[in-house]
């Protein structure tokens, strides 16, 4: 086994990756293409309800896998099939080799199966003495170049067709043409003699159906039904979970499954194995087939309240298909044998915190996956719980468990906010950017210009704000500020105020209010969130208030996606989380759908405004239109490429993960610098601190502000 | 007298298209096999994949003689095919597929259902000459009734339920001709199995 690998050798790997253009300008084409084409092809369906009915009938599922398990294996032993249960991967192993010594197998071949990479069967089988060649293209060129998968569904994505051609070169001592339809014909002739002369054929299962004993497998290539047909021995690998009920539940995932992995209606290939079929190379004429059913911590991870959804997992890749890290730096980067968001879950499941530790802090909570898993898995919440865990099974490195002591405690939090805007005055040249700071502060934060702490923060402005506000209006609303808000822009809150009042609310901003404590969550920090949760819900005494506005996407979402679970068990407090979840609305949606102010509200400059759709807006919240509604009605709204993609801030990663935020936050500059806009909105302080520092460190001299900014500007 | 769905017809059409699997409307099962003969009769000689390592990566080895298998067809449709297949010139079977994994150029069979959403035809393969034929070939062609399609992957659930339950079944869900796109994801076809997938679609 593998030393631990530290943060920082994690990082030098990531840096290796994002040196990697080929691999960068694939992954790049690759996303685009990808969100394009899903789109088409779930024209014609009803996207949300499927996925619901796949989250609903995976979950029902789970609380009765043991049933299942004894339907299939009583259905297909009656069928001639040997159901095998492996408590753990070595034990599915052993099965494995004594299945292949007792019907004395040496060549053993193999469809794609993630269950056999889980449990390293290659490894196994080869100390036992067995070849073992992989089937599938992919796999078959990444097994030559003893590599690991890159991608759950598209194994050898990482490579060109030159390091192909040189690897068949390699393979078959003859020089190969890098002609990507001569290399497919190289594998086509190379397998067929594999296949023709195994003796055990290896495969996964999309999924086993109890009520018939059947398997069922997905490929595109074909492989598959090879495997399962021409060698003697078959053997199916499937994790538990992939049990379902009955044909109706097969069908269904077999309609999400090619749609989210590829874009494709179906793969071309689904195999139904029902009992062991013909085979004449058996005495009795039948095959010898056997499934393995393992569960490596699956029926313990089921009984997880928490995380028990990420079983939902239909193995599509979607979450790494949209994910703006992955897309940056690959799957040898986002995962251990799983690859992408469910990858980081998975590992920490499957193969241990040593393997996760590092790869578990590298999601920038962007969401994207979320909303494309087939399951409707909450993939970043289960990966910040696990995160949660290692703070507790482990501790916590010294800057989270600095930053958590701070939030707990609201007045040293914000006494160090105000002591640091002295402390930084040596550094911002009179300018509103940090400049000077010393380099062992600026670490890989070159990319970026940092903003300064405001001279005067919102809270110490609101009295004198507060005075030259009409009073009664028609609506009582909370301001919830936020840190960056309130010290660093308090100009955006101050605009926002303006446009609140013109549309006819009284605002109140109460003093105790403090961090949202999305911060401390992201860290781990479960206790921190916990309390800076309670802090704001008592601040505001919710139940006196009309709504709460924020102008802080990212507050918003984990103030009503997260308070009401964070204090479920806080004795008396879930009625009241409950009121302030439901009370919190964004600004956007707020001044358009509540306020009701429309085009008629504000004067159009005809100015060209670009937009940045913030994560925890568009997929946080849901709020797409209202924003866009709202810039047409103030200005000349300039569409960009992939608005609704990361800027690459996602808060604490922007200073872990430096390199990874920079290179995230240059494809965004390119977009919004193609639409040709001048001046740049987002619903989001960190949003438009990346981007604004972005924009100032490539010496553009475009404007980056708040969309509360742009309106009050242009209120009537 | 089985029921012809034809917007389920279309859709199947229309679905077909983008996952290049060709549908040649004919009358009859007589114009179906008509129409496979023909497709084998204009293809190049199959490209044999099998006959050693170092023989076949040294470059292309054509086979020389037409090889035609039909293992899913009645008796008495095979006896009238392998006739008109004689005629031809053409090497005609029906079983031993095991014996010829080096290809063979043209495999005919039999749908037992199809689902328009997905332009996918449903073959049962429980005997191995079926799916072996299915793949070996390089270019498929199967028989459909139009009354056989049904509009989604749901309405072919009793069917298939029907199918499994009684007994031992590998069936197939066949959408096209075998394809990757793991090389640079540029899609290709015929990476393990056919290069063409045809569909002779029947009346009735």
């Amino acid at each position: 086994m593998q030393h631990a690998e530290s943060m920082k050798e994690y990082r030098e790997r990531l840096q290796g990756s994002l040196d990697n253009s080929f691999l960068r300008e694939t992954l790049d084409k690759f996303a685009v293409a990808y969100k394009a084409n899903r789109l088409t092809i779930f024209a014609d369906i009803n996207e949300k309800e499927l996925i619901q009915e796949i989250a609903a009938a995976k979950d029902e599922g789970l609380t009765k896998i043991e049933e299942l398990y004894t339907q299939f294996k009583d259905e297909a032993e009656k069928r001639g099939v040997h159901v095998h249960r492996a408590a753990t991967a070595a034990e599915a192993n052993e099965i494995v080799c004594r299945i292949a010594k007792e019907n004395n197998c040496k060549l053993v071949i193999k469809s794609k199966s993630m269950t056999a990479e889980e449990i390293h069967i290659n490894h196994a089988l080869e100390e036992h003495g067995c070849k073992v060649v992989e089937t599938d293209l992919g796999e078959w060129i990444i097994q030559l170049r003893h590599e690991g998968p890159t991608h759950m569904v598209m194994p050898a994505i990482h490579l060109s067709r030159y390091q192909v051609a040189d690897t068949f070169t390699d393979e078959t001592k003859l020089k190969q043409d890098s002609d990507i339809g001569k290399l497919v014909k190289v594998a086509r002739r190379e397998l067929r003699s594999r296949f023709a002369n195994a003796d055990m054929g290896i495969s996964g299962a999309n999924f086993a159906v109890a009520d018939t004993g059947t398997i069922g497998i997905c490929t595109n290539e074909g492989n598959g039904r090879l495997t399962t047909t021409l060698p003697r021995v078959h053997v199916a690998l499937a994790g538990i979970d992939k049990l379902v009920p009955n044909i109706h539940d097969a069908l269904r995932i077999i309609r999400v499954l090619p749609r989210n992995a590829t874009a494709q209606a179906i793969t071309t290939y689904v195999s139904w194995m029902t009992g062991s079929a013909e085979n004449t190379l058996t005495p009795d004429k039948r095959k010898i087939m056997h499934v393995i059913f393992l569960d490596n911590g699956r029926t313990a991870l089921a009984q997880d309240e928490i995380c028990k959804s990420a079983l939902r997992c239909v193995r599509c890749g979607a979450c790494a298909n949209v994910c703006p890290v992955y897309r940056l730096v690959g799957g040898h980067q986002m995962g251990y044998v799983y690859i992408g968001a469910i990858g980081l879950i998975l590992t920490y499941f499957f193969h241990g915190r040593e393997n996760a530790r590092n790869l578990v802090q590298n999601c920038i909570n962007c969401e994207a996956c979320k909303d494309v898993c087939a399951a409707g898995i909450d993939l970043p919440g289960i990966i910040q719980e696990i995160r949660a865990r290692l703070v507790e099974e482990e501790g916590a490195p010294a800057q989270s468990t600095l930053l958590a002591k701070v939030l707990e405690n609201r007045k040293i939090f914000h006494s160090l906010l105000r002591f640091g805007k002295f402390a930084q005055r040596p550094v911002t040249g009179g300018t509103p950017y940090i400049r000077h700071l010393p380099q062992i502060f600026m670490k890989g934060q070159g990319f970026r210009a940092l903003p300064a702490i405001a001279s005067k923060a919102f809270r110490d402005r609101w009295k004198d704000i507060e005075k030259s506000l009409p009073a009664n209006g028609k609506i009582r609303v909370g301001l919830f500020a936020g840190c960056a808000q309130d010290f660093v822009y308090p100009e955006q809150l101050e605009a926002a105020v303006k446009v609140l009042a013109a549309g006819g609310c009284s605002v109140e901003f109460p003093m105790g209010q403090s961090c949202c404590g999305l911060p401390v969550r992201m860290m781990g920090e479960r206790e921190a969130a916990e309390k800076t949760a309670l802090a704001n819900i008592k601040a505001f005494d919710p139940a006196r208030l009309d709504y709460i506005v924020t102008l802080c996407a990212s507050c918003a979402s984990h103030i009503k996606n997260h308070y009401v679970e964070l204090l479920a068990d806080a004795p008396g407090m879930r009625t009241e989380a409950q009121q302030f979840a439901s009370r919190i609305r964004d600004f956007s949606s707020f001044v358009y759908d509540v306020l009701g102010m429309k085009e008629d509200a504000f004067r159009n400059s005809g100015e060209k405004i670009g937009y940045h759709a913030s994560c925890h807006l568009c997929r946080g919240l849901n709020v797409t239109e209202q924003p866009r509604k709202l810039i047409r009605a103030a200005g000349d709204y300039k569409e960009s490429k992939e608005e609704d993609v990361c800027c690459g801030f996602g808060g604490t990663y922007s200073m872990k993960f430096p390199e990874i935020s920079g290179q995230i936050l240059q494809h965004k500059l390119d977009n919004l610098e193609a639409s040709g806009a001048a001046t740049i909105v987002a619903d989001c302080p960190g949003c438009v601190m990346q981007i604004r520092g972005g924009e100032e460190k490539r010496g553009n001299k475009v404007k980056v502000e708040h969309i509360a900014e742009l309106l009050a500007r242009q209120l009537k | 007298m089985a029921t012809i769905d034809k917007e389920a017809v279309e859709l199947f059409k229309q679905k077909a298209a983008p996952v290049s699997i060709k549908v040649v409307e004919v009358k009859d099962m007589a114009e179906a096999v008509a129409y496979a003969l023909d497709t084998c009769e204009k293809k190049d000689f199959c490209e044999l994949v099998y006959c050693g390592t170092e023989q076949t990566s040294a470059g292309i080895v054509k086979a020389e003689k037409k090889m035609f298998c039909a293992p899913n067809l009645t008796d008495k449709e095979y006896s009238a095919l392998a006739a008109l297949g004689a005629e031809r010139g053409f090497d005609m079977l029906r079983s031993g597929m095991r014996g010829h994994l080096e290809g063979i150029d043209v495999a005919f069979t039999t749908a037992d259902g199809a689902v328009a959403e997905t332009a996918t035809t449903i073959i049962e393969c429980m005997s191995e000459d079926v799916r072996l034929a299915t793949m070996i070939a390089e270019v498929h062609v199967v028989a459909l009734k139009k009354s056989q399609i049904k509009k989604t992957s749901y309405d072919v659930e009793p069917y298939l339920q029907k199918l499994m339950e009684k007994g031992v079944m590998y069936t197939a869900f066949i959408s096209g001709a075998s394809r990757t796109a793991d090389i640079e994801r540029v899609l290709t076809l015929g990476v393990h199995g056919p290069l063409e997938l045809h569909i002779a679609l029947m009346e009735g």
